[in-house]
Formats: structure tokens, sequence, C-alpha cells
């Protein structure tokens, strides 16, 4: 059978590991090229080499350069950009009142000017071949608080806004813009600040509180499949809006 | 992917429309359907013309009697029930003051108290299955109001809560459950609307779908994303609302 995203040409920012990477491996399997982009060279590389006809571009998506460089290598190697999947994103732990600067620049600027970028310089390339798909790796924090990281939360609410603007300024020239939102999902972001949450807000057991909240963490294949879907024609009416996936957690408000 | 493989499927509402374009999509991807719906010969009609794979049943979604006739005849044609499809719906598109108490309380009765009954007597069938998927109908006015749309709205809202307590309540026994909400589809019932709304907004239909969503949805665009709600793809999906609009929800203007 064929794939679902044969002959498309994709970028996903962020995919040298955790969601990233699983969504450049879906995407590979589904018959489209991939370009995985991280700003580790060595795990970008590690990626695109399992999957055929992949390539690997170091990427900082803080940086306008290297973004618009990131999309221009896709132009120049296969002619065009389909797909655009902005996912690069980082966190650090610390209650608003004692989060530095520096901790609240480096999330927005990655999670939320990254994205930014991300449109900013794949909807150009996307317009002048007839149309294409963005997909913004955004976060049921968008929607509702977590203690702890504020910035993110912001910079994710971000994020839907700029999916929500793009989506309704791109769609007469064939653009597509959605955003998922994942809960918890068991990666090595989450697993780094586990401990954290649990001694700041004086948890006996994090993982517990996922299992009340929201059954199970979810998987990253979990949400590739429906990054695919996203990508693919079969959601080609859907556009500006919010796909949350968290086993039920924004659901229930106990 | 989204293929639903030897998946055994009931649909209401499924005798045209959308429900019928669900039940076509599913049939497409392997399931077995069993077709629902009021109009007992449509289903009929539409059953044939998708081959042995599927059945149809008459069904009230508002008789708790008709709807256990329903999942029973799924079980009994196809040996279990891993998915339904609550979407049988009606629509009132009058202004509030103009709506009479009788025609709400049918609207309630098909859209809110229908999706109740299709969650309460699917579960006991989809648990003995080791779990499953629901996919209710809800609408693009379940999350935003609109003139005429009101008691329809209140409606479609009530399914989006419905499903979000139902996937909650029934994680544990593995069971999904999740809402679409399109926007304005290209079915009978929108071109039924088109007079009334344009009276009331002023606005040609044509130019209004323009400016709000670019083009009106296909029903085989909503059976896409019901497709994928129903597959394992969506395995950790449970509680949502997927919209399908367009853009429409997305801008202020």
């Amino acid at each position: 059978m064929a794939g679902l995203l044969e002959r498309k040409i994709a970028i996903v920012t962020g995919a040298g590991k955790g969601l990233g990477a699983a969504v450049a491996q879906a995407y590979g399997a589904e018959g489209a090229t991939v370009i995985v982009s991280d700003i580790d060279t060595h795990s970008a590389k590690q990626v695109a080499d399992a999957i055929p006809n992949a390539s690997a571009v170091p990427c900082d998506v803080t940086s306008p350069e290297q973004v618009e460089a990131l999309v221009d290598h896709a132009v120049n190697l296969h002619g065009r950009l389909d797909v655009m999947v902005a996912n690069a994103g980082v966190a650090n732990i610390s209650p608003l009142a004692q989060m530095s600067y520096a901790q609240w620049r480096e999330v927005t600027s990655v999670n939320l000017d990254g994205v930014f970028l991300s449109i900013r310089y794949a909807a150009p390339a996307m317009i002048a071949t007839g149309g294409g798909v963005i997909v913004n790796m955004c976060s049921i924090t968008a929607q509702a608080a977590v203690p702890l990281i504020g910035n993110y939360a912001a910079a994710k609410a971000g994020v839907m806004s700029l999916t929500q603007t793009a989506a309704i300024e791109l769609r007469p020239q064939g653009v597509r813009v959605n955003a998922i939102l994942p809960g918890f999902i068991d990666t090595d972001m989450v697993k780094a600040h586990k401990r954290q949450f649990e001694e700041l807000l004086n948890l006996p057991d994090f993982d517990a509180v996922i299992a009340q909240k929201q059954g199970r963490y979810g998987t990253p294949e979990e949400v590739a499949r429906l990054a695919v879907f996203l990508a693919s024609d079969r959601s080609r009416f859907s556009t500006g809006s919010a796909f949350v996936l968290d086993g039920g957690a924004r659901a229930s408000l106990l | 992917m989204a293929e639903l493989e030897g998946r055994r499927a009931l649909v209401t509402g499924a005798a045209q429309g959308l429900g019928r374009a669900i039940a076509t999509l599913f049939v497409e991807r392997g399931a077995q359907v069993m077709l629902a719906d009021v109009d007992e010969q449509g289903a009929e009609r539409a059953a044939a013309e998708l081959g042995d794979r599927a059945r149809s049943v008459r069904c009230d979604v508002t008789s708790s009697a008709d709807v256990q006739g329903a999942v029973q005849a799924a079980v009994d044609a196809f040996g279990g029930l891993d998915v339904v499809v609550n979407n049988a719906g009606v629509e009132v598109v009058k202004p509030l003051v103009d709506q009479s108490e009788e025609e709400f309380s049918r609207l309630m009765d098909v859209n809110v108290k229908g999706v109740f009954l299709g969650i309460k007597h699917s579960v006991p069938a989809l648990a003995a299955a080791g779990g499953g998927a629901i996919v209710n109908m809800s609408s693009l006015a379940g999350v935003g109001g609109a003139p005429l749309f009101g008691s329809y709205g209140a409606a479609k809202a009530a399914v989006i809560q419905l499903t979000r307590t139902a996937a909650v309540e029934l994680r544990q026994a593995g069971i999904r459950v999740n809402a679409v909400c399109p926007g304005f589809v290209g079915t009978a019932m929108v071109d039924r609307l088109i007079p009334t709304v344009e009276a009331a907004v002023g606005v040609p239909f044509g130019d209004l779908i323009a400016l709000k969503q670019g083009r009106l949805g296909t029903v085989e665009e909503v059976a896409e994303m019901v497709a994928f709600l129903a597959s394992d793809d969506a395995s950790w999906a449970t509680g949502s609302h997927y919209l399908l609009d367009g853009g429409l929800s997305a801008s202020l203007l």
C-alpha cells in the first residue's frame, strides 16, 4: 500500500530525539522525504541515517538565518517544501517568582520565536509551489496551567495563537496550519524534570499524578500518528485547529 | 494508516449524508458496518450498495429499545462490536424566540439523548470486545454561538460534555470517546438552511462561506476524521473534540 505522504518533502525541527524523531520516522515510513533538523548535529544525523532518503541539517530555530537556510536546503535539494513540523522545544523548571530572565528567554526563544521563524520561512516556499502543511507542536499547557513551567505554557499558548493567525492568513494560498496539543509524553524532556516536580510541588509520586489525570504517559509514536494525519490529504479541510491528544487529561476537571 | 480491518462498527443516522459517508469509508478501510437509521428503507438501500460487509437496522436513537436492538444486531451479525459512531441528528435553525417547545424537546431528544443512549447501550458490547472507540458527532455550533443555531448549538455543546465525561469514566475499560465538530459541510441539512441563514445574516451564503471557512467541507473529509479517531492511530486520543472547519473558528472576523 502506498504511504500517506508519498512524494512529500518534509522538514521536522528538533528531530534529533523524542517527539521530533518519532515524527521524522513516521513520515519516512509513509513515504515522505524527510529533512531531519536539530541543533545537535550528531543526533540529527543518527536519526536521518535510519530513514530512507532522509538528510540531516543542523539548525538552531532561534536564528532567522539558520531557519531560512534550512528551508533553502529543502528547496534547493528537492525543488520544494510540502510539510514543516515546527517541533523543536525546550523546558526548564522554576516558579515564576524565582524564574530568571534567562530561563524565560531560553524557553520562549526556542518554543515561540522558533515556531514564528519556522512559519515565516516555510510559508513563502510552500506558497511558491501551490501550498503545503505546517504542523506546530503545541501542548495542553497552552490551555491550562502546570505549576513550575509558566514560561513553557506561555510560549505554547503563543504557538496556538500563531497557528490560528497563520491558518487564516495562508488559507487563500493553500497552506494549512494546525497544532498538536499533547499531554505528558514519555520523553527525555519529561523524565528529566520529574524529580524537580516531585520536590518543588511536594508530590510523593509524579507518575501517580499522571496515571490519575491521563491514564498513562502517551508515546512519541502516538503523537507521530496524529502528525501524519495532519500532514496528509486526509485532513485537508482542517486548519487553524487545536488537536488535543492527552488520554483524557483535559476532559476532566478533577 | 487509519485502517479499520476487522473492526465491527455501528453508525447511526447512516441512511444518508454524513452517516452514509462514514459507513462507506469504514467499509473501504476494511470494517464491517451496521447502518442504523430511523429511515429503515434508506438504511437498507445504503447497506445494499456497500456490499456484504454492511447490514442495516431500523433505529430511532431516542428509544432505548431501538438503540439496544441496533447494538444487538451488530453483535449478532459480526460477532461483536468495536466502534460506535453516534451520528444521528436533526436540526432546528431559527431564532430562539421562534422555536416551539416541541421543536426544542425533539432536538434535545435526538441530538443529546440519542448520544447518551448510544454511549450507554454500546458500552457493554464494547467492553466485552476488550475495549473500543466511540465517536460522537458534535458541531462547530457546539463550541461557539451563532444566530439561528441556539438550540442546535446547545445540543452539540452537550455532546462535547458527554464525550468528556464518558472518556474519563470509560478509560479503564479501554474505551476511547471523542467528538468531531465540523463547520459547514455540503449536506442536505446545510442546503435546507441556506435561505434562513441568508435572511438572518444578510449576506449571500456562498460569500459567507468563502469568507469564514474558504469553502464548504465535504462529508468525505468529515468521514476521514471519524475514521482516524476510530482507528488505533488515535490510541491516545480520548475526551477530545476535533474541529474541522477550514479555519472558521480560528478567526474573530
